[in-house]
Parts: C-alpha cells; sequence; structure tokens
C-alpha cells in the first residue's frame, strides 16, 4: 500500500508543482516520450479548472482577460487545491484568496466581483422550496399575534456587501455589452441574491430593509425589528415599514414559514 | 436496482446533457431507450438540474455514472461522497451505478481527472476490497470502466484487461466497457484493440460507451468532443459480435451539436449493433 501510495503522490506532485520525479516511473515510447506522455494530464488538470471556474466566474474573466484569468486561476489552485469529489465547489475559496494573497490596486473590487458571482452560484442550486408564504396570508394573521411572529426564509438567498458597481458590471458581462467604468461608493451597499423559480433575482437593499432581513433572518421576532428600526423610522411608523418589508418579501417569495414560536 | 446475475439489455441510450434538456422533454423521443447521467452534476440541493432530472426520469429509464469516486486511491474512502450517491440512487432509482477504474487524488486533495493506476497485482487487491465495500454500502454491484490512459508505469505486470478483469472478479462487480477508450489506450500504448476484447469475461460486461476523441498525432486524446470515428464503430461491430446484445449509450461532453446529430449516432450504434444480437 505505501509502496502505491508513493506513486500516487509523485504523480498528483507532478500535476500540481511540476515535480519531475514521477518520470522515472512513467514508459516512454519512440512517438511519445514520458514527459510528453505526462504533459498531457499536466496540462488538462490545469485547463479543466479553469474552464470550470471561467463559468463560474465569467465576469472576473471577462474583465481580467483571459490570460490574467488563467494566471489568477493557477496561483489560486496552488493557495486551495479542490478538496470535493464535484468540481462544483472548486470556486469556493476564490474571493478569500483575492483578499489575502492579490496584489494588486484591483484586489478589493475583484474580491467583491468574485463574492457577488458566488453568491450567484449559490442560489442556482439551493434547495428548492415547495411551499411559499402567499400574500393573502398576511391578512389571516391573528392581529395579537404579530409582535411575536417570526420568520422561516428559503435556502436559495444570498447577500453581499459591496462598495463597488459589481452587479452592473456583471450584467454588462453577462449581456456581452460595454463595461461601464468602476465606481466605488463611500459606503458598502447590500445587494441580496435569491432564486424565484429557476431564475436568480438580485436587488439592493436600504439600510434599514437590509438590517430588518438580517434579524429576520436570524430569528428575530416582528416586535424586535420594529424595535431596531426605531433607529430610522419614526415611532408611529415603524410597524407599517416593518410590515411593507414583508410585503415585500413574500411578493419576492422569499419566505416558506411565518409562525409565530 | 436491477437485480445481481440477470444481465439486462436497455437498448441504445444517451448521456443526458443540460443543453438537451428541453428539447428531451419537449419532444421525448422514441428512439432514446434510456440516459446515463453524471452522478456529481446533480449531487446538489436544487434548482434547474433537479428539475429537469427529475422530469426526464419519469419518461426515462436512467443509470447513474460517476468520475469522482476514487476507487484507486489510497486514501480513505469517502463515506461523505457515498451517502450523498446514495440519496441521488433513492431518488432516481437507477437501474444501475457505475465509476471508473481509477484515482482522482490523494491526500485529500482532487485533481478532477481519471488517473490510471500500475497494473500490479496490489493494485488489484486494493482496488478490489474498495470496489467490494462499496458495493456493501450501497447496497447492491456496481459497474467499472475502463480508462483512455496516456501512460503506462514501468511497473505494471499485466495487460490492462487482465488488470480489468482480475479486478472483476474479485470484487464480484460488472463492466463498463468503453469501446472508445480501448480503441485510444490501444493506440498510445500500441497493442491490439481484439486482444483486449478477447481478454475480458463476456458475463461481466453490462454497459458500452461510444464517443469521439481528438488525435494530436502521437496521442489520441479522450475528448468526447468530435463525432465517433469509422475505426470505433468496426471496433463496436466486433464488440457486439463478441458479447451480445449489452447497452450501448453515446457520450458528448464538448462542442455538443443538437440532439438530433447524437440521435443519428445513436441509430449508427442500432444498426450495426442489432445484426450481431439476432444471429
Amino acid at each position: 500500500m505505501s509502496h502505491l501510495r508513493d506513486l500516487q503522490l509523485r504523480f498528483q506532485d507532478y500535476l500540481v508543482d511540476g515535480s519531475e520525479a514521477i518520470e522515472a516511473d512513467i514508459v516512454s515510447t519512440d512517438n511519445a516520450l514520458a514527459e510528453h506522455r505526462l504533459g498531457t494530464y499536466y496540462n488538462a488538470y490545469r485547463i479543466r479548472l479553469i474552464d470550470a471556474l471561467a463559468t463560474d466566474f465569467s465576469a472576473l474573466q471577462q474583465y481580467l482577460g483571459r490570460e490574467a484569468f488563467e494566471n489568477l486561476i493557477l496561483d489560486y489552485l496552488h493557495h486551495y487545491p479542490s478538496t470535493r469529489p464535484s468540481v462544483r465547489w472548486v470556486g469556493r475559496h476564490l474571493s478569500d484568496y483575492l483578499q489575502q494573497h492579490y496584489d494588486s490596486e484591483d484586489a478589493e473590487f475583484l474580491r467583491e466581483l468574485a463574492q457577488y458571482e458566488w453568491a450567484q452560484a449559490s442560489v442556482f442550486d439551493a434547495a428548492a422550496s415547495d411551499q411559499l408564504v402567499q400574500l393573502e396570508y398576511m391578512a389571516q394573521v391573528p392581529v395579537e399575534t404579530w409582535p411575536e411572529l417570526r420568520f422561516t426564509f428559503k435556502p436559495a438567498i444570498e447577500w453581499v456587501d459591496l462598495y463597488w458597481n459589481v452587479p452592473q458590471i456583471e450584467q454588462t458581462c453577462d449581456r456581452d455589452e460595454a463595461m461601464p467604468d468602476k465606481q466605488r461608493a463611500e459606503f458598502p451597499q447590500r445587494w441580496l441574491l435569491w432564486r424565484r423559480e429557476f431564475k436568480t433575482h438580485w436587488r439592493s437593499l436600504e439600510v434599514h430593509e437590509a438590517w430588518a432581513l438580517e434579524q429576520a433572518f436570524n430569528g428575530a421576532n416582528f416586535a424586535d425589528i420594529c424595535e431596531g428600526l426605531l433607529e430610522w423610522v419614526d415611532a408611529e411608523q415603524v410597524a407599517l415599514t416593518a410590515a411593507g418589508f414583508l410585503k415585500q418579501w413574500i411578493s419576492d417569495q422569499l419566505l416558506t414559514r411565518l409562525h409565530d414560536s | 436496482m436491477t437485480p445481481a446475475q440477470s444481465k439486462p439489455f436497455l437498448g441504445f441510450g444517451l448521456g443526458l446533457r443540460a443543453e438537451h434538456y428541453q428539447d428531451v422533454l419537449e419532444r421525448k423521443p422514441k428512439n432514446i431507450d434510456w440516459f446515463e447521467i453524471l452522478s456529481e452534476n446533480y449531487m446538489i440541493d436544487g434548482g434547474k438540474p433537479l428539475y429537469f432530472l427529475d422530469a426526464i426520469r419519469a419518461d426515462y429509464p436512467m443509470v447513474m455514472h460517476g468520475v469522482s469516486m476514487s476507487l484507486g486511491s489510497t486514501d480513505e474512502l469517502d463515506f461523505n461522497y457515498l451517502e450523498q450517491l446514495k440519496a441521488l440512487i433513492d431518488r432516481i432509482e437507477p437501474c444501475w451505478f457505475s465509476d471508473h477504474l481509477c484515482w482522482t487524488g490523494v491526500d485529500h486533495k482532487n485533481m478532477h481527472d481519471l488517473l490510471p493506476l500500475p497494473y500490479t497485482e496490489e493494485a488489484v487487491i486494493h482496488v478490489a476490497d474498495r470496489i467490494s465495500r462499496v458495493q456493501d454500502f450501497i447496497g447492491s454491484q456496481m459497474l467499472i470502466e475502463n480508462l483512455s490512459s496516456y501512460i503506462t508505469y514501468c511497473e505494471d505486470v499485466m495487460p490492462e484487461w487482465e488488470f480489468l478483469s482480475a479486478v472483476a472478479e474479485r470484487a464480484d462487480c460488472y463492466l463498463l466497457l468503453d469501446v472508445n477508450n480501448i480503441y485510444v489506450s490501444s493506440f498510445n500504448h500500441h497493442y491490439d484493440p481484439i486482444d483486449y476484447l478477447k481478454g475480458v469475461p463476456v458475463d461481466r460486461v453490462w454497459q458500452h460507451h461510444l464517443a469521439g476523441h481528438t488525435n494530436d498525432g502521437n496521442l489520441i486524446i479522450d475528448t468526447h468532443d468530435h463525432d465517433i470515428i469509422d475505426p470505433v464503430w468496426q471496433l463496436y461491430a466486433e464488440t457486439a459480435r463478441r458479447f451480445g446484445p449489452v447497452s450501448t449509450m453515446i457520450e458528448r461532453d464538448g462542442n455538443i451539436p443538437e440532439l438530433d446529430a447524437v440521435l443519428a449516432e445513436l441509430d449508427q450504434a442500432r444498426r450495426i449493433a442489432e445484426p450481431f444480437y439476432r444471429s
């Protein structure tokens, strides 16, 4: 077993780092030397994963250009080799890599673009929700139970906080249109992404809706949310504002359950 | 899944690809007898791929084909992966499931490639033991597939077909014999593909793959992005003559054409194989 393991480690070291020790284990023939034969695997490893990540991060590739994107991914794979059976998850650390290892004045923008595209991929194949709360249900909730009302969201929801105008840039890439200039805001903007049937939707959130959504997502009840919203809204308007958010979340098909326990 | 010891014949199938989802659902082509799915593409929580999988499964028999079991790896078996595989098997109730006679990574890394094993007694025992454990865990026998390969190891002590057969006998599993892979590897390693066919136990072969490839002059690469070439069709005819009715499907993973173009290739497979099945 240890012999087979050593052989596999030598082969894998070659694929990952180009370590040549494996060449002595491989048969050469007149038409194809060991180096050429091994090179088929060396190139395939890189091309396969670059292509997979170019699908998950198509806007990032378009922004950088193919050559720079390839170089980025090769360095990323050096820091974060794939550890899961499905290639679906290879890109899950790309935004972390860009934050920690990518030395460029563009790093923050690229990190946010990667983060946004990964959020899109995450909602694409998140679990489906059979039952969604309908707007008619709001009218049926007894008035006395509203303060204790809590919310269960469907799995196909992500949010990201972005300084840069990443969603606009991503969309022009998706439509193959001219890319707008990138712009950085003074404060980050929260963007909500969700899947409705099979289509990914997204919208920006005002700061008080972003706060309320996060609280609701983490288990706060309607009364807690109203109390917190007082930081932005007058007392006489706060219940109406919170109910307005709730109505919007139901219209967006974000909620699978309202409950008072 | 299909009970052991009865060699089923599903007819002529296709690899299910996202490019054809809509067409298949709308037209429900009668000349596709079954579909093979790539298991890992559906080991996800939800969304469009699972929707189409369930909808198409309602109309067609399916088999499951994996690329990440890493049966030959010297890492421990990945039971998280096997749990997910079992859940998918429970969901779509395939006729059988398969993976490759290879390793895909070691030291908890995944190279996402089908890497060949050395053809040694040590490797036979190692991989057969792991196949047995997978079969025990899933609760049914599996099929293992021969690779296209671009290297052989200096330490090999037997030809590939002997290795494949020895593993199948020891693990008591079945074989997915990929005709294109035999052609590719016979070109790359300079052997007669007929010797390969002669060396494989007829009763264990339950499925065939057919596919196209790319020839770089010195090596043939198993790219699944071209039409099937005549020498592979000729080898398939010999395969049909030797093995009799075996469920056959076409894999297309790159440069994917319209469904009708792949169906035309599938009809060609039928025309080649069926005369041998009647004789």
